[in-house]
């Protein structure tokens, strides 16, 4: 082992260069390069689809580049798995947390890393130890399950550090926690980065990357279109322009138009949650045509729950539903669509569309019961159907007897929100229509559903995307604890009044339920 | 350094299935090579002697169909309560039971004309078959129980059922106190079609292809494929799954019980204990191999029954039981792991072993 002479600067603790990584259809890495210093948080940004978690998983050792190099301290690596990563040092804190839930935080943190004997009393104060070192709050006797996400998250970098990891990777880590909790995690990476570790922090947040990462690289289309920008030197706009390039992040506000009378009107609404617990405490609203009404929340505050109690999908404890006047407080999901109810769930693959099946099958997912020769479906009709689908909304599709599951997701979306159109509903019930989508999905997406509210379609559209809600809506409606707490007008609103309502905390004199 | 890895393939080989099978098949031979020599056994020999047992001429064929009868319902009960992402393995009992139905009205029908008592013993067994899924389907579509336990428990249950009735009310005082049921009367057989082949042939293969279309052509088999691929997207469609899964569950039992009925009628003497013959457990293999579609089943049990023929078949040539039975399992299993791999393609990727450090950097 020769040491480096003094004077050269050390080797970065991360090195990645010229890495290309195809997939079907896709490339989703094309030379991109990374560089990251030791005793740094460093930020991954770009949009979906930009390749930053292929990227990572390269780095953790998921995926095997198809050209490219990876060094770790200035050694050059070729992992095969994620063992073989973290034997080098590089820990990955995936989005959906790995533990088992009746495991307790100190066993979950020591599976496959401990002694064939787990002398619990040992390792739990062992786990403590480590945990207390970087500021991570946690009990190590208590199991998973009963456990807050922001407590998951910490169980899942203890992991990573009770297995000596020293490049420790976070995939958008902010996603599943309230905004406290972020600031705690941008804390604790603070820690572990004093500490000498190095942090690799992939986020679309840019206000989180200006908060407390030190420098910056930018991904768009598989290729790094700026490297290691310093944070204090820059600021959100410029690094927001980095990331959409010339295309524009979001649709034009659309012109106003004249609302018609009430469409869609829930009064006094309330349902449980997926554990029992009273979701929705009495929700009001009215939804009139030609206008789309949006509703913003910070994730878990009845959102989910309102959208599945509108469509039919999850009982209610009181309150009603009408739609033009037609009271569907008790009609099954068939029935609202006939009574012209479109819904885009905000679960894709699992709720609006069926993955095993083909194109066609799910392009006649609403209307399968009117394509028929008696008992048998008339398949000329339901092609048809798919190939107007497709055409009138620009899917591209391989064969429609394909299994949908080879779709990408802003091609999965047009087929679904298409299918909802194609209906001619006069509601809109968008969930998340936009997410995980990439630029272009997004505008398409957007640019639909102002198409609709141009045609005197009634739309209420929720989003975790401020800045969408803030172009597209007409009236924006703030939901905190499954009650409506405020209303705003979008074009008047200031960001930071939302926020606050979005906690708890509404104007004085804004609409509460 | 390049290394060859597997691939997931974005999309299904069309036709990969069958050629998928050829290729595990001819593997499965070549590994059976060597078992056999280590036996003491010229491999030649053997394999031309389960070929010609099997396949090799029309009373082959027939001993062949025979078997696959039994195999392709029973894939096919598996596989309709599998497209709708059920699990059925309850075949064996619901064999068991739908013969029992059978028998019973054999018993009492004696002097009934033979196209009558045919029809109303099938019936029977349909019944009784769908009877034992119906437990089971209920306690899944009401309040959520695991069909996979409920049905495997049965089977256990309607075995016993037999094995008590051929011991106690239904033994034969003429079997001098053997417990054996009596013989079935004549006009309560299957007519044969030719050599040993019986009428259940024809019959099996018309009720696979019935339901192979209603499942992959009707609104109904719509409704079960949406259902199979995601509950909550049905439940967004408006298919109301507790309905279906009552309907698709019972009539997979009554599809096992019907294999049941054929294979008391048109190739047992009588039923007995052994009548089930593990064929409802096959079935779970048989509905795999043919990726649960109900159209692939027919093709899978003719092979599966060819295989089974053939392997019994070289026990004549002092070939031992276990050696056969083990040259069965290394033919289906070379064919159901060539379907798997066949969704696979293999790509080469570059290096492979952590290289040491060119330059001392650790501190």
């Amino acid at each position: 082992m020769n040491p480096p002479p003094d004077d050269a600067p050390p080797a970065p603790a991360v090195e990645l260069s010229g890495i290309w990584k195809r997939f079907p259809g896709v490339v989703a890495n094309a030379g991109a390069h990374l560089k990251v210093r030791t005793g740094t948080v460093h930020a991954v940004l770009g949009e979906n689809g930009a390749g930053k978690s292929t990227l990572m998983n390269v780095l953790s050792g998921v995926y095997r580049p198809d050209e490219g190099e990876v060094r770790i301290d200035g050694v050059v690596h070729h992992f095969r798995s994620p063992s073989d990563a973290l034997a080098a040092g590089v820990g990955m804190v995936h989005q959906e947390f790995r533990l088992v839930p009746s495991f307790t935080v100190a066993e979950n943190v020591v599976l496959g890393a401990a002694e064939r004997i787990v002398r619990r009393p040992a390792v739990e104060s062992a786990v403590a130890e480590l945990a207390e070192r970087f500021g991570l709050a946690t009990e190590p006797d208590r199991p998973v399950w009963q456990l807050s996400m922001g407590e998951r998250q910490r169980v899942e970098i203890l992991k990573a550090l009770w297995r000596d990891a020293r490049i420790l990777i976070l995939d958008e880590p902010t996603a599943v926690l309230t905004p406290g909790e972020a600031d705690e995690l941008g804390r604790i990476l603070r820690h572990m980065a004093d500490d000498d570790r190095t942090v690799v922090f992939i986020s679309h947040k840019l206000h989180e990357v200006t908060g407390f990462c030190d420098e910056a690289t930018v991904l768009r289309g598989g290729e790094t279109v700026a490297a290691s920008l310093p944070v204090s030197e820059t600021d959100s706009s410029a690094l927001a322009g980095l990331m959409v390039g010339s295309s524009p992040v979001i649709s034009e506000r659309p012109p106003p138009v004249v609302a018609g009378g009430p469409k869609l009107e829930v009064v006094g609404l309330g349902c449980l949650d997926d554990r029992g617990l009273q979701a929705l405490h009495g929700v009001d609203l009215t939804v009139r045509a030609g206008e789309i009404v949006g509703i913003a929340g910070v994730a878990g505050n009845g959102q989910r729950e309102l959208a599945q109690a509108i469509a039919g999908l999850r009982p209610t404890t009181g309150g009603t539903v009408h739609m033009d006047g037609m009271d569907l407080t008790a009609a099954t999901p068939r029935q609202r669509f006939g009574a012209g109810l479109g819904y885009i769930p905000e679960d894709r693959m699992g709720v609006g569309l069926a993955p095993r099946l083909s194109v066609t099958d799910n392009a006649i997912l609403r209307t399968y019961s009117t394509h028929r020769r008696g008992p048998f479906l008339d398949h000329e009709a339901a092609v048809a159907h798919c190939r107007d689908l497709v055409e009138r909304f620009a899917v591209r599709t391989g064969p429609l007897d394909q299994p949908i599951a080879g779709l990408s997701g802003g091609n999965l979306q047009r087929l679904l929100v298409g299918r909802e159109l194609s209906g001619r509903p006069g509601v809109v019930l968008a969930a998340q229509p936009t997410r995980g989508l990439d630029v272009q999905g997004v505008k398409a997406i957007q640019d639909l559903l102002v198409a609709e509210r141009g045609a005197g379609v009634a739309i209420l559209l929720i989003s975790e995307d401020l800045d969408e809600l803030l172009t597209l809506t007409d009236r924006l409606l703030v939901m905190h604890g499954g009650r409506v707490v405020a209303e705003f007008d979008p074009e008047l609103a200031g960001r930071h009044e939302i926020g606050e309502a979005m906690v708890g905390h509404p104007p004085v004199g804004a609409a509460s339920a | 350094m390049r290394w060859p890895v597997l691939a997931r393939r974005d999309q299904v080989l069309r036709g990969g299935q069958p050629l998928a099978f050829g290729v595990g098949l001819v593997v499965a031979l070549a590994v059976g090579v060597f078992l056999l020599l280590g036996s003491g056994h010229d491999p030649l020999r053997v394999y031309a002697r389960m070929f010609d047992a099997s396949l090799g001429d029309p009373r082959a064929w027939s001993v062949t169909l025979n078997r696959a009868v039994p195999l392709g319902l029973a894939g096919l009960a598996v596989a309709v309560a599998g497209s709708m992402g059920l699990w059925n393995i309850g075949a064996e009992g619901q064999i068991m039971a739908g013969a029992m139905g059978a028998a019973w009205v054999a018993r009492i029908g004696g002097g009934w004309p033979g196209p009558v008592l045919v029809t109303a013993m099938l019936a029977a067994a349909v019944v009784g078959g769908g009877l034992l899924a119906l437990g089971p389907a209920i306690a899944r579509a009401r309040i959520g129980v695991n069909e996979i336990i409920t049905t495997l428990m049965l089977n256990e249950v309607a075995i016993r059922l037999v094995q008590w009735l051929v011991h106690g009310r239904w033994k034969d005082p003429g079997s001098h106190n053997f417990p054996l049921a009596p013989m079935l009367p004549d006009n309560g057989r299957l007519p044969t079609l030719f050599e040993r082949a019986h009428l259940g042939v024809v019959l099996a293969g018309i009720v696979i292809a019935l339901f192979g279309l209603a499942v992959s052509r009707t609104a109904w088999g719509y409704e079960l494929r949406v259902a199979g691929s995601s509950g909550a997207t049905a439940r967004y469609a408006g298919i109301s799954l507790k309905r279906k899964i009552l309907t698709v569950m019972v009539l997979s039992g009554g599809v096992a019980g019907f294999a049941g009925g054929v294979e008391l009628s048109g190739n047992a003497d009588r039923i007995t204990e052994g009548l089930s013959n593990g064929f409802g457990f096959a079935g779970i293999i048989v509905a795999a191999l043919a990726l649960m579609r109900p159209s692939g089943v027919a093709a899978v049990a003719l092979l599966f029954g060819a295989v089974q023929i053939g392997g019994q078949s070289i026990q004549t040539m002092g070939v031992s039981s276990s050696v056969s039975t083990i040259l069965q399992a290394l033919i289906l299993f070379g064919a159901i792991a060539a379907g798997v791999l066949g969704r696979y393609r293999i790509q080469m990727v570059a290096g492979d072993t952590v290289e040491t450090p060119s330059t001392g950097v650790e501190s």
